[in-house]
């Protein structure tokens, strides 16, 4: 009867189009008021020390502004410039070399669409202009594109360590093997597929290039080090690292790249200026840019869009919180799982049942909505059964990205048709063939757990644990 | 005028919570590698402030359209049934915000009689520092009134989601007029 309620308001609030922290939010307390003897203001207290009392969830903001900091159209094009260095001499290269551009934007900006908008926009075009049909080329972006919540730092699986209070450390080490795995496996099937279509490849650029290359496209690289080497290490948990990496971003963005902020357009080295002329007009710039950056029109755009994504995932996160308290103490997992228990289902089927769940789910919601809202509910059950929970972590996550390319809600398709100017059919059509590659993924992540946990427990061996 | 000015006082405090959060856990870090020393305050104040910003935070949402939504059901409804609909989703809002309101106010009374302080903050009494609940859902109130009357009155027939999708596409823009200048 209390499920019932609760599900019923829920979904009911949520069809009739109320954002979804609201719609999780009156059907909690509706349900604790009219089922449980919790007082009124002991709700209260509760909403505020989901906001306050998680300092975890804090790495949330901070990775969402660094990315924001980060998600520029001049990085891409730097990264992409590394990645066709290193791999474009190869047979389908440039398609790979988006890939890889791919995953490592992805891990730099933690979002999908974001991934998709910046890497297709000027791959695509690159990769037709190189003798690619365009249906491959979306599809390859689309898919690869997926990766952003993958590959760590992630704001999704920021919010299902929020939601199940897994370490968030451990889920950053769990997804960086099946994040490199994924993007090997799309470039193995492109290089069969470059053979196949005989598409030519680029010569060889030289070590030169690579190293110049690199170098330009440190400033985003060395986020990536900075900040899975501080928490792998041991030395910084989640949250510092990604205060640090927000406060660095900002740095790259306004002294070192200069694509926004008050040094917009100030070269490092003007023409025919002299070595202490130019250390000199760039100290004296560099510090007056500081001030500038508080009226400063493109941080303030940043920041203002970096708080309305954080405040719309916290304020989920928050009432998502009551939710799951209702779960607990109507203790609905626990009749669940008995259901499950006696229904005689092993932990293989019940993972099928889950993803089967949660590419249903993928359809029509968002990520993070459908994470705070099922792993509350699959979690205990899966603790029940002997799955590891990092490993059920993994599994969602990869679901997830698999709902970004499944219509009505598939993120990375609407990307995809608003890059390329071609309609959402042609771009699910795109989408569709390289598709299978994240289902075939999907099978062996789900299946071999040692993929995703092989890294937190080496990493956990190492310190001596 | 009076209104952008306010506009404005908003989205700055909000900037401003979330650059000084972030400065604030910054600080403590390096503190604490290159010191080797910390502030005994630092945590407590972080996580008042990132709960303040979110508070604050949560109703300029729903004017700018922050907040993520299924739109997909609605959308199958004629203008005047995706009218009904929003205004029910308004109201069924502001009763989630009154029992909250009412829930904050009840907890605040009881702190204030008993005149709790914060742990690591002396000096700073627990009703003011939780005391945002209130203003904040307040806030939240006032802007599902303004959307309920928007509905009433014609002007919308929908809650402003969120769209992700088209966020993405200022990359695009931006990376297309790159283009053009060379």
């Amino acid at each position: 009867m209390t499920t019932a309620c609760l599900f019923i308001l829920l979904f009911g609030c949520m069809l009739i189009g109320m954002p979804i922290a609201l719609a999780l939010g009156l059907s909690s307390i509706a349900t604790i008021l009219m089922f449980s003897n919790d007082s009124i203001a002991s709700i209260a207290l509760k909403l505020f020390q989901s906001l306050a009392g998680h300092y975890t969830l804090l790495a949330i903001p901070f990775f969402i502004l660094s990315s924001a900091f980060l998600s520029t159209g001049g990085v891409a094009k730097r990264i992409i410039r590394f990645a066709l260095s290193i791999v474009g001499h190869i047979h389908g290269g440039i398609a790979m070399a988006s890939v890889m551009a791919c995953m490592i934007f992805a891990a730099v900006s933690g979002s999908s669409p974001a991934t998709v908008a910046a890497i297709g926009s000027i791959a695509i075009v690159g990769m037709v202009k190189a003798g690619y049909p365009e249906s491959i080329a979306a599809g390859v972006i689309a898919n690869a594109g997926t990766l952003g919540i993958l590959i760590p730092p992630s704001i999704v699986m920021l919010v299902y360590s929020a939601a199940t209070e897994v370490s968030a450390a451990r889920m950053f080490m769990a997804g960086f093997i099946p994040g490199i795995m994924m993007g090997l496996m799309l470039m193995i099937v492109i290089y069969f597929v470059a053979r196949i279509k005989k598409i030519p490849c680029q010569p060889w650029a030289g070590m030169k290039e690579v190293l110049a290359s690199g170098i330009s496209a440190t400033g985003g690289l060395m986020l990536i080090v900075i900040v899975l080497g501080s928490i792998y290490g041991g030395i910084a948990s989640p949250t510092e690292a990604a205060a640090v990496s927000a406060v660095y971003a900002f740095g790259v963005a306004i002294w070192g790249y200069r694509d926004i902020g008050p040094l917009k357009n100030e070269p490092w080295r003007k023409d025919g200026e002299s070595i202490v002329g130019m250390l000199v007009r760039n100290a004296i710039k560099c510090t007056t840019a500081l001030p500038k950056c508080v009226i400063d029109k493109d941080v303030n755009k940043v920041l203002l869009d970096a708080s309305k994504v954080s405040i719309m995932l916290l304020f989920i996160i928050a009432n998502a919180m009551l939710f799951a308290h209702v779960l607990t103490t109507e203790r609905i997992p626990h009749h669940l799982t008995e259901m499950i228990v006696e229904m005689g289902l092993s932990p293989w089927m019940f993972l099928i049942v889950v993803n089967l769940l949660l590419l249903a789910a993928g359809n029509f919601m968002e990520p993070s909505a459908i994470l705070l809202i099922m792993a509350p509910i699959l979690f205990p059950i899966a603790l029940q059964l002997g799955i590891d929970p990092v490993h059920l972590g993994v599994i969602m996550v990869v679901n997830m990205e698999i709902g970004m390319l499944t219509p009505p809600v598939g993120l990375n398709l609407f990307v995809i048709s608003g890059v390329t100017g071609h309609g959402i059919g042609w771009a699910i059509k795109s989408a569709l063939p390289w598709l299978c590659v994240l289902l075939v993924f999907l099978v062996l992540i789900t299946y071999i757990p040692q993929i995703s946990l092989f890294l937190p427990e080496f990493i956990d061996k190492m310190h001596g644990y | 005028m009076i209104l952008r000015i306010l506009n404005r006082i908003e989205e700055a405090a909000i900037c401003l919570l979330l650059v000084a959060t972030t400065t604030l856990v910054f600080i403590d870090v390096v503190m604490r590698f290159g010191f080797n020393t910390g502030f005994l305050w630092s945590q407590e104040l972080t996580l008042l402030m990132s709960a303040w910003f979110v508070l604050l935070g949560a109703s300029y949402g729903l004017k700018v359209g922050a907040h993520i939504g299924m739109d997909a059901f609605v959308k199958l409804f004629p203008e005047v049934g995706r009218r009904i609909l929003t205004g029910l989703g308004c109201v069924l809002g502001i009763i989630y915000c009154g029992l909250i309101l009412k829930g904050s106010w009840l907890y605040l009374k009881k702190v204030k009689m008993i005149g709790i302080g914060m742990e690591d903050l002396p000096g700073l009494p627990t009703w003011i520092a939780h005391g945002m609940l209130i203003v904040g859902f307040v806030f939240l109130t006032i802007r599902l009134l303004v959307i309920l009357w928007a509905v009433a009155t014609g002007r919308t027939d929908g809650f402003k989601h969120a769209d992700e999708a088209k966020e993405s596409m200022a990359i695009v823009e931006e990376l297309k007029k790159g283009e053009d200048k060379i």
